[in-house]
């Protein structure tokens, strides 16, 4: 799956995305553990950040498998 | 409700149209936020802004739809800008259209308000508003690099190319240049020193130019359909006047070149074809010109007129002035360190001793630089790394607040090692040390994230070649403008060269008649540079080129701007050359 990252997260992982490929679907909890062995530095953020499913708010019972583009969204400041 | 959806990196259009749903609506509400010139107390000149588009439309819609089930609209167009938005610009335009103002007014607060919470947009950076001279840019990394050749540690997610340590390309180099530098951070300054820097923001047309219907001509206005012969004069209107009033028939206005005509659907009788007799004028002969320049015919308010990257000559300042725009936001003022190497150089007052020769690198430098409005510290550094080492002190001393580094060395390998040890110890990374060109093969290029470094071959011609092909790449690309590009020529005598494994740029002046390639013996020889006005890029294992024939060349003096090129190439009929990559 790609996981996009926006705005401070970019600063925080020097990227703006990344490719993982969990062998089967992960629920938020496995997720945020499969992103912060890669990128420790956004355990800072993860209390703020929102998770996104396919341009969608993911709900708490919401599974993320190879085919979803997940992003991670920063508390928002637009207009 | 119809929902329309922008997300634009150009400024928001003065003026939108409203929904074709006239008639059915009775009220068109429109909002603009703008960019505010304080940011958690701090003043700032703009912000910048990202989004996650395809997201954000989804959840713009969402919400208006939920939105409209309540509060039943007729219409809504969101635009949003992204990216660099100076202060007192738009950021957002919402327009409601509602049969009633009441639902309207609602929506926009009620949207305005979970855009603020939910709409995957981000402020991603403050540009503070600062003095320039005192702006501190970002410090010196302080890691040495690790030796050359080594794979440097990537950052996680992103592949770091390796140290180029084989012979490159021209091409080649030129990308590695492209990619490796940024443009710095932008500044706003007042438009009376704004000359020669480069616009970083799209400026738009306040107002319409002209701001008013205006006569061309001394003369009479008079009502465009009126057929009378004779007419009472009933005012006069000279240039700075503004007197609106309807014209009856028969009526018959004075005005100056140049005045604001009372009214619209007017023609303009030159004084020429009329028969003044005191308050009243014959027209002897009519035109069919009417001789009113009309409100907006030369810009509508809101058009860009300047783009961002356009280097600010006398005419886009005069343009940055009639658009109002005071305090144009564009690159700063580069900041180069020049060091010379080379035990054998004496400044140029000096006879030099046998074994010695003058300093001419650092004149050929600073001339070089001119064009660029670079602030230039210069100094020499002894070819003993130990010696210049404590001559310095530290890393941070050397090379203070620079953005480039430039290191004229010899041209010998001893010298090189010396450049390259010189610049990894100011924490510089090598790039590349060596490129596929004569003259300039041995140019090292290094980075140390934001500032750039090149360790120029020792030779003057060398030099001269290296900054137009490379330097001025790193410079142009360090203020965000437009990439100089090779231009199409032909050869006005013919260009004599043994076929050479490597590409050749050869020193040439250009005329009418075309290129003409200079003489030059080695990469030593200094005195074809007086006449040298291009450079000829000859391919790898061609030889000798024919007069007529068509060739690429990159013009130096003056780095003529890419608005000449283009108007030169359109106007040969000539193909241009592709940009440098």
């Amino acid at each position: 799956m790609r996981v996009l990252f926006f705005a401070q997260l970019k600063d925080a992982t020097g990227c703006d995305s990344a490719e993982i490929a969990p062998p089967s679907p992960l629920n938020a909890e496995q997720l945020w553990a499969e992103l912060l062995k890669k990128f420790p530095k956004l355990e800072a953020y993860r209390s703020s950040v929102r998770l996104a499913k396919n341009c969608e708010y993911a709900a708490p019972e919401t599974t993320f498998a190879n085919a979803d583009d997940v992003a991670l969204v920063p508390p928002v400041s637009g207009g | 409700m119809e929902i329309e959806i922008q997300f634009t990196n150009e400024p928001i259009a003065a003026k939108i149209p409203p929904p074709p749903s006239i008639g059915a609506h009775g009220a068109w509400l429109e909002f603009r936020g703008v960019v505010r010139g304080k940011e958690n107390g701090q003043n700032i000149s703009a912000l910048e802004y990202e989004a996650y588009p395809e997201m954000a439309e989804r959840e713009i819609r969402r919400v208006l739809e939920s939105l409209s089930a309540k509060r039943p609209c007729l219409a809504t167009k969101v635009i949003h800008r992204l990216g660099v938005i100076s202060v007192g610009d738009t950021v957002i335009y919402v327009g409601v259209a509602s049969a009633h103002r009441g639902e309207a007014l609602e929506l926009l607060t009620e949207f305005m308000h979970r855009l603020k919470q939910d709409v995957p947009i981000w402020k991603r950076r403050a540009f503070p508003l600062e003095d320039e001279s005192k702006q501190a840019r970002v410090p010196l990394a302080p890691s040495p690099s690790p030796p050359s050749g080594e794979r440097v540690a990537a950052r996680p997610g992103e592949e770091k190319p390796a140290v180029k340590t084989s012979l490159i390309s021209l091409d080649e180099a030129l990308a590695e240049i492209r990619s490796r530098c940024q443009p710095l951070p932008a500044v706003r300054i007042p438009l009376a020193e704004a000359f020669g820097r480069v616009l970083r923001e799209t400026v738009c047309v306040r107002e319409d130019l002209p701001p008013f219907d205006r006569s061309t001509r001394d003369g009479y206005a008079i009502r465009a359909d009126d057929p009378a012969e004779t007419f009472s004069i009933v005012d006069t209107l000279h240039a700075a006047d503004w007197k609106p009033r309807q014209l009856k028939p028969g009526e018959a206005v004075r005005v100056a070149t140049g005045a604001a005509l009372p009214c619209e659907n007017l023609r303009v009788v030159m004084q020429e074809n009329v028969e003044h007799s005191r308050d009243q004028i014959r027209i002897l002969r009519r035109e069919s010109a009417v001789n009113i320049s009309i409100r907006g015919e030369d810009l509508r308010a809101g058009k860009p007129l300047l783009h961002s990257g356009a280097k600010l000559d006398a005419g886009a300042l005069a343009l940055l002035a009639t658009a109002g725009n005071a305090n144009p936001f564009v690159s700063p003022r580069l900041r180069v360190c020049h060091f010379t190497t080379g035990d054998e150089l004496v400044p140029p007052d000096q006879t030099p001793k046998p074994g010695q020769i003058r300093d001419s690198n650092s004149y050929l430098i600073r001339g070089l630089l001119h064009n660029f409005l670079c602030e230039l510290q210069q100094a020499h550094v002894p070819e003993n790394f130990e010696l210049a080492k404590s001559q310095i002190g530290s890393p941070q001393s050397a090379i203070g607040n620079a953005d480039v580094l430039l290191v004229s060395g010899g041209a010998s390998v001893g010298e090189r090692d010396f450049t390259r040890q010189w610049l990894e110890w100011l924490g510089f990374e090598i790039v590349f040390s060596q490129v596929n060109v004569r003259p300039g093969r041995p140019l090292i290029f290094g980075v140390n994230d934001p500032r750039v470094a090149f360790g120029l071959p020792g030779n003057p011609l060398s030099h001269f070649v290296c900054f137009y092909l490379f330097v001025a790449a790193a410079l142009t690309k360090l203020v965000g403008e437009e990439p100089k590009t090779f231009s199409r020529g032909q050869l006005a005598a013919k260009l004599d060269d043994a076929p050479n494994p490597r590409e050749t740029l050869w020193p040439a002046r250009l005329d009418s008649a075309g290129l003409h390639p200079l003489a030059w013996a080695s990469s030593g020889d200094i005195t074809c540079l007086t006449e040298t006005n291009a450079l000829i890029r000859v391919p790898a294992n061609r030889g000798s080129i024919e007069t007529g024939e068509e060739v690429d060349f990159l013009p130096t003096t003056g780095m003529l701007t890419t608005k000449w090129q283009g108007r030169r190439a359109a106007a040969s009929g000539r193909r241009s050359a592709p940009p440098i990559p």
